[in-house]
Order: structure tokens, then sequence, then C-alpha cells
């Protein structure tokens, strides 16, 4: 049988099955849905060859399916994360009921995913994008009635993104005569020189799933109202389908531009989509850093990053594409990472609200180990896989676009996304230990290792980024670019500067070696190890009772300094929208009242106003 | 074998220069500023005898494991920094790293430690070091904006991203960038009234309001490491200052003992001449409320750093 429908065949039949099991064996669809994602990461990375491609004819639509060297970047993300999800599931889903419907719906967002990657085809695109939604949704309202309005949200939007892929795609087979998407792509489907819209209505299709403002209205609450095993590929693997989509259409449409007006038409939807992307970030950042909710500011800054993935897309470059590509890849290693470290907590702890948890570090001290590297990570400090990723997207942004404003709005998003990362860490696990929060343990080992394996990759990946660069440099070949430079561990510009992060990492090694060892063994035995309340506030020593913790307004000065910010909300837009149509409702329901005798005046009317304007209307 | 024992010397000899040079910088100004005030004011050598005091401290109160690292992230930060700049321009005994990193790596890098500190400070549990360090991380958000922009003028305009490449290039045209591009200058050096955190903008320590802020909990070997972080933090902002904006110091030429003593003096006087505009501008102010600091480099030197960008695109 061919691989890739032995790959979807048996996520399908594990779907069922970790359904049926759950009702015979209580508990065991959990460790059903690992083996059965390992045993397809398995198959999937040994059996598939890149390049390799499988036909079939349904009715008359040719039906095809194969790994490009780009796809195989997000597939990857989906099955590395997937895989680790599933270990983390098993013990966070552990105490939760409906197991049954939670995995199998998980299996089906995998399967829906991988089966994106495999398409060839956007019949089978958009099959597989649709039970990827579906499959979604009904994780998102997993949570209960009140978490419904979040999906509505969620599936209004993703109904939006689907009726513009549809028609996009009828209209590719209307006038190109394909569904095959290289063919599409040949035939020049998405090089703006007819047809605009085409490629605009996949854009939009795709960049619901990417979080892209003003779409990105349901991500916040999909993200924080989704059981959290579900969310770390929620945010880290499926909004890169978004990114995979939006990747091929504008690759493409840079690819195969062939003359001056084209190039300006792709020119004005680079400078659109890049402020779209930046502006994203910004919102989401600055939206981020007044969440009390970890689950929240985590979903806001998802949301900004992916407003970073579609800034580098956007520059066209190939150091930009690159950029992108990469930080896609690294976020979902660090978001996949962050939203485990929430889970763990809400487990551990049974809430995420950072008004009420302080000071778990010595508690919690592996899933503080995690939080810290991939909030490294996130924040782009060196020397992690984060800082690689937005080095180079500035270095495109700098040498190679004329872009220069929207250099200062993403440095500002990068900026104050030091702050929600504090705040993400100071909320947790730093602070005051305090009496609630006394009882709480370390989360279980197999919790713990998912997490550790995903911090342990972003530490690999700022070493040596080069691991990345080969599948993302063939994937960046596949995708029309030529000659993708790179090597494993020098990050250079167009302009022939260099940051090498084998000097760099060494700097870091050794200097934290030496001072490291001079703190710990100078001293030692003087050094005396206290606890939180032990400590002189302004020269006074606190009493038992005293409250020292410091987390609500946590940063009031920087909210009253960027309030004129504050005051744009696109979700009040979209909801202004929703009550004008509304409303708009309301009063067509006045005409068509559903009363025989309203539809009689209408009549009566319309017969009126014939008459009395008969000689005008009809007066040849 | 030779060659990598030379510079292994001569970064140890960088990282002690620094170090020494910023202690003293800090010992001049409590002086200056005690005489201004109408003080007599401890000696220049003070921080000197204070970092022996603080290191020979018998016992020690350790905060646990974030706040045992926070001196350890200060004291990375700062040497990797100096190791990725340019000491003098060209010299063959100061060469480090500094053709290995450029400028959007030093951005990075140098908020580094501040992050480590603030990750330390939050651990103490000390409201204070909390709020002083949202304090700080606000203002950074404040003059990085002015900063950047600064940055972005001289790269777009010079085509390099390289501290050292444009240096060389003012030492080659003989203008320094302060003049090339008058008003990424100007922004930049608002910038750096944040960064140095002198009055007005010493919300962070903010003396007699958050007792001292983030290091209000740590004492002993670990305020001692700090100190010695800070001071060399302080010579690698005023050392960058110089090479970007006042046509650095050094003859690449000539690397010879003589040469390279005179370029360390001309790095001297320029360093310090730049280090006195945050103190004098200090002097004469009192301390801003956090959302009136951040305002402030949101205002006059953001509208110079876009006027810098314009010039750098249109102008030269």
């Amino acid at each position: 049988m061919n691989i890739f429908f032995l790959l979807i065949i048996i996520l399908f039949s594990g779907a069922l099955l970790s359904f049926v099991s759950n009702r015979i064996v209580p508990k065991i669809s959990g460790i059903i849905s690992f083996l059965i994602i390992s045993l397809v990461s398995i198959l999937f990375f040994s059996q598939v060859n890149i390049g390799e491609t499988f036909q079939f004819i349904l009715g008359e639509i040719p039906m095809q399916y194969g790994v490009t060297p780009y796809t195989y970047i997000f597939a990857i993300i989906v099955l590395g994360l997937g895989t680790l999800a599933a270990m983390y599931s098993i013990e966070y889903m552990k105490d939760k009921d409906r197991l049954g419907y939670f995995y199998s719906n998980f299996l089906l967002t995998i399967l829906g995913m991988l089966g994106i990657v495999f398409s060839q085809d956007f019949i089978s695109l958009f099959i597989f994008w649709e039970i990827m939604t579906w499959s979604s949704y009904l994780l998102v309202i997993y949570n209960g009635y009140n978490s419904r309005n979040v999906g509505m949200k969620y599936m209004i939007f993703s109904a939006i993104g689907a009726y513009a892929m549809l028609t996009a795609i009828v209209s590719i087979k209307a006038n190109y005569g394909t569904y095959t998407i290289a063919e599409a792509i040949q035939n020049g489907a998405f090089n703006f020189s007819e047809h605009m819209y085409i490629p605009i209505m996949l854009l939009v299709g795709f960049a619901v799933k990417a979080a892209l403002m003003p779409l990105h209205v349901w991500a916040p609450n999909a993200y924080s109202k989704s059981p959290m095993s579900f969310t770390s590929i929620f945010s880290g693997a499926m909004s890169k389908m978004g990114i995979l989509g939006i990747g091929l259409v504008l690759a493409s449409a840079y690819s195969y531009s062939n003359n001056d007006d084209t190039t300006n038409y792709i020119t004005a939807l680079r400078y659109t989509l890049g402020w779209l992307g930046g502006i994203t970030a910004v919102m989401a950042t600055i939206y981020a850093l007044i969440q009390t909710d970890a689950k929240k500011l985590l979903a806001y800054s998802s949301v900004a990053q992916l407003g970073y993935i579609i800034v580098g897309l956007s520059t066209g470059t190939e150091l930009g594409v690159m950029a992108a590509l990469f930080l896609a890849v690294v976020h979902g290693i660090f978001k996949g990472a962050l939203f485990m470290v929430v889970g763990a907590i809400e487990k551990q702890v049974g809430t995420t609200d950072m008004t009420k948890i302080s000071g778990l570090i010595r508690k919690m001290p592996f899933t503080f180990f995690v939080a810290l590297v991939s909030i490294i990570a996130l924040a782009g400090v060196p020397p992690l896989g984060g800082f690689v990723g937005k080095w180079m997207l500035y270095e495109a942004l700098i040498t190679e676009s004329n872009n220069y404003f929207l250099i200062i709005v993403i440095f500002f998003s990068s900026t104050a996304a030091f702050l929600y990362s504090y705040r993400f860490l100071f909320g947790l696990f730093l602070g005051q230990e305090e009496k609630e929060t006394e009882h709480v343990t370390e989360a279980p080992i197999t919790m713990i290792i998912p997490m550790m394996i995903l911090a342990i990759l972003l530490i690999v990946t700022g070493a040596f980024p080069g691991i990345l660069f080969e599948p993302i440099s063939h994937g960046m070949h596949n995708l029309g670019f030529s000659d993708v430079n790179w090597s494993m561990s020098v990050l250079v510009n167009v302009w022939g500067e260099e940051s090498n992060m084998t000097y760099i990492n060494l700097s870091i090694g050794i200097v934290f070696v030496v001072i490291f060892a001079f703190l710990t063994i100078k001293g030692y035995k003087g050094t005396k190890n206290v606890g939180t309340k032990d400590i002189s506030t302004g020269g006074e020593i606190p009493t038992e009772n005293e409250n020292l913790t410091f987390q609500l307004d946590f940063f009031k000065p920087f909210e009253r300094a960027a309030a004129p910010l504050y005051k744009r909300s696109m979700d009040k837009i979209w909801n202004d929208l929703g009550n004008a149509i509304d409303s708009l409702s309301d009063f067509m329901r006045k005409i068509y009242s559903g009363n025989g005798q309203t539809y009689a005046l209408f009549v009566v009317i319309f017969l009126v106003i014939l008459l009395l304007f008969k000689d005008t209307l009809f007066a040849n | 074998m030779e060659d990598l024992g030379l510079k292994i010397f001569g970064a140890i000899l960088t990282t002690f220069m620094a170090f020494a040079v910023g202690m003293t910088y800090g010992g001049i100004v409590r002086k200056l500023t005690a005489r201004v005030q109408n003080r007599y004011g401890p000696p220049v050598y003070q921080n000197f005898l204070d970092l022996l005091k603080l290191q020979s401290k018998k016992t020690n109160i350790a905060h646990g494991f974030m706040g045992h690292m926070a001196p350890v992230w200060i004291i990375i930060a700062a040497v990797t920094v100096l190791m990725f700049i340019p000491i003098l321009n060209g010299n063959l005994w100061f060469p480090n790293l500094s053709f290995h990193g450029d400028l959007i790596f030093l951005l990075y890098m140098m908020v580094f430690g501040s992050l480590g500190m603030a990750l330390g400070a939050g651990q103490t549990g000390n409201p204070n070091s909390a709020i002083g360090v949202t304090r700080g991380l606000s203002q950074m958000v404040g003059y990085e904006i002015p900063f950047v922009l600064a940055l972005v003028a001289l790269m777009i305009q010079y085509e390099t991203t390289s501290v050292q490449d444009l240096t060389q290039i003012q030492h080659e045209t003989g203008v320094w960038n302060a003049f090339a591009n008058p008003f990424a200058f100007l922004a930049a050096l608002f910038a750096s009234l944040g960064m140095f955190r002198y009055s007005p903008f010493d919300i962070v320590g903010a003396p007699a309001e958050l007792a001292s802020g983030p290091v209000s909990e740590f004492g002993g070997k670990y305020l001692g490491t700090m100190m010695s972080g800070g001071a060399v933090f302080a010579f690698i902002k005023l050392t960058l200052y110089v090479h970007l904006f006042f046509g650095g110091a050094g003859n690449p030429d000539n690397s010879g003992i003589w040469a390279t003593l005179a370029g360390i003096g001309i790095l001297l006087i320029k360093t310090f001449l730049l280090y006195m505009i945050p103190v004098f501008y200090g002097w004469i102010n009192p301390r801003y409320r956090t959302e009136q600091a951040i305002r402030y480099f949101w205002g006059w030197p953001t509208a110079l750093g876009i006027l810098g960008v314009l010039w750098a695109v249109y102008i030269y």
C-alpha cells in the first residue's frame, strides 16, 4: 500500500480506536494515541522520500499526494510536536472526562495537518483543511458550555477563510484548468497578471489560521480555552499550516512574476502584508503584557510571533523567507513548550491566574528550567534558537527591504516582548512564596520529558542553527529561491557581516563557567540560603502575615504611557460589525415578517408603484 | 598557538581595562556630584574600596538559584559584549572577537544581563525589586526606540551592520557620524540618558523610593560582582557610542606601543566627555515618573530618530 495512504489510514483508525477503546478500558486512549503518533512519525521519517508523489483519479479529479522539500519542514513541526504533545497528554488529561472524544479529535487534527502537508492538489488540501478545522473546533469547545462563544468565533472566522479558499480553488480550476498545486503555480495562477483575486482569496483563507490581523480575533480565546496539551500543537503546529500556505502563495508570486505591472502589484501586496504583520505583532504584544492569565498571555504572544513570521515572508528576499521559516520551526518548539509549562502548572496548582500563583520555582524546578529556556528563545536573546531567527529577520529588513519603519515597529514589539516574558516568569515562578501554593509538587515525569526535549532542542538550534537551515534551504530551493547560503553556525547577511554562533556560545560558556565557579566556591560556607520572607523591605523586617506579593497592575506605568495604543481594538470593530449585521437582520425581519397579511400588502404596494410609474417604466 | 595565547592575553587585558576605567569613572562621578551638591565627597578610588569590602564579607545571603545566577548573567553579558565591540580601531592588541558579531547581536546581547538580573531580583521576593524591574523594562521600551532608529539610520547610510566598519568609514572620510547624520546622533544621545540611568531617569534604583530597587536584596559577593559587571557595562556603552558617532579611537595602520597608548588616551578622553552628558543632565533634574520617562523617549528623541532615518535615505 502507498505510504501516504498508510499513514492517513493509521491515523484515522487510531482516532476510531482511541474513541472506542476508552469505553472498554478507561484511560487507555492516551497511550494508544501516543503509540499511533509515534508509529506514524517513525514511518514518516524512515519510509517517506522527499519528492515522491502518488496520484490517483477520483471522479475526474486527479488527487495527488507527496512531500515536497518545502512541506517537509512543516511535517517536522507537526509530527515532532504532535508526538511530544501526545506523550504529554497522557498525564495531563488523566483525570479528565471524555478522553475518547479528546483523543480521537486530537488524532484527527494531526491527520488533517499531515494531510495538508501531503496534499499536492487543492481538492485534497481543502478536504484536509476542513478536517483540521472541524476537529480542532471540537477540541476548542472541549472545556464546556462557556467556551462555546469562543468556539463560535473560531468557527465563523474559519468559515470565512474556508469560503475564501474554496472560491479561489474553483476559480483556479475555471481559469487555469487544473487542481494540482504545482501546475497552477506554473500556469501563473498566483503571479498577479490576471485574476488577482485568486491569490488574495487564498491568502485570506490561510491568514485566518495564521492569525493575521484583522482575522486574528478568534486566536487569543481559542488558544487559551482549549486543553493545554492540545494548545501546544494548536499554536505550535496548526498556525504553521497558515504560514505554509502564505509562504507558498507569496513565494510563487515572487518567483513567477514576469513583468513590471505584476511586480508593482506584488510589491504593494508585500508592503500590505508586512505592515499587517508588523501591526499584528505590536498590538498582540501590548495586549499580552496586560494579561493576568498565563494562558491568555501566551495566546496573545503567539499571535505576535506569527506576525514576525509573516513580516519575514513578506520581505520576499532569501534571508527574510529563511528567517520566517526558521522562526516558524523555532516558534513551534518554544510555544509548544510554554503551553506545556502552563498546562503542567494548571494541573499541579489548579489555576493559571498569575494573581493567584507565585513563587513556584522551588517547587517545580524542571518546569521552571523549561520555561526559562523557552522564554529566552521567545524574547530572542542570544544564544538560543529564537535569536538566530530574529537576527536574520532584522538583517533582512535592514539590508534588503526599503521598509525601514517596519524595522522599528518590529523592534518595538520585540522589546515590549521582554515585558511579558518577564511577567510570565515572575508571575508563575518568582516572587513571594504563598501559603496557598505550599502543597504544590513537580509535574509527573511523562510531562517533564517532552518539555525537556523541546528545551534542549532550543539550545541545540541556537548553537547549530545549520541543523534547521538544511531542510529549510532545500524547501526554499523548492519555492524558487536559488543558491540559498547557509552554514552550520555562522549567520551572514547580504552585506557580508556575520554573527558567529560558535564564538558567541564559546564566550558565554567560558564566562559562565568561570563566574559561576567563582561565585559558588568563594565563601561557600559563609553563604546562607534564605526563603522569600527573609528580606528587608526598605530597612524594615516584614511581619509574618504582611502581604508582599506584587502581581496586580504589573505594568501599569507602561499602560499609562501607551494608553493611546490600547484604545484601538480589532475585537471591538468586529463586534460592532456583528451588532450591525444583527440590527440589519432585525430590520429584514420586519420586511419578511412571516405574516401573510404583510406579504399581501407588499403585493398591493408593488402594483400601486407599477401603476403610478407605468409611463416612465414602460416608455418604449 | 602563540596567536591564541596573545588573543587570550588581549581579552583578559581588555576586561581588566574596562573594569578599571568603569570603576574609576564611577568614582569621579561620585566626587563631582558631591562637589556640585556642596559636599566633600568620597575619594575617587572609593568604588575599589567598596568592592574590596563587599568581596571580603564572611557571610553572604543567597536567595535561591536565580538569585545566585543574577550576577553571573550580568558578567556574561558584560564580558561577551566587550569581546564583540572593537576597543581600538584596527588595533592588533585588542581585536578580540569584534569581527564575529554585529550591531543587531550587540543590541540583543546588551539586554541579556538586565533580563538575568531581573530574574534574580524577582526570586528574592522583595516587592521593591520587582517594581524596580518593571520600571526598568518599561523604560527600556522607551529609550530603545530612538536608539534603534539611530542605529538603523547609520546602518542604511553606510550599508554595514558592523561597528568595526562604521568606525573605519569615519576614519577614512574624516567625518564623524555625529556630523554625518546629526539627527541620528541626537536621537542616540537622548537615548543614552535613559541608558545610563542618571536623574531624571533613575527610576529603576530610585534611591529613597524603592530602596535601591532590583539590587536591594543582594549583598556581599553578589553585590560586588554586580558592581564589577556594571562598571564594565558603563565602559561598553561609552566605547560603543564613541565608535559609532565620535570617530572611534586608535590608528588602524599603526599598532605600535606608543600609538596604542595614544589611542587609549583618546578613547578615555572621548568616553569621559561623553559620560559627562548624562551626568550633567542628571544634576539639574529631579526624577520622572515611569510613564513620563517613557513618553519623553517617544517624543522628540523618536522624532529625531525618524528624521535621522529619512536623512540617511534621502539626503545622504
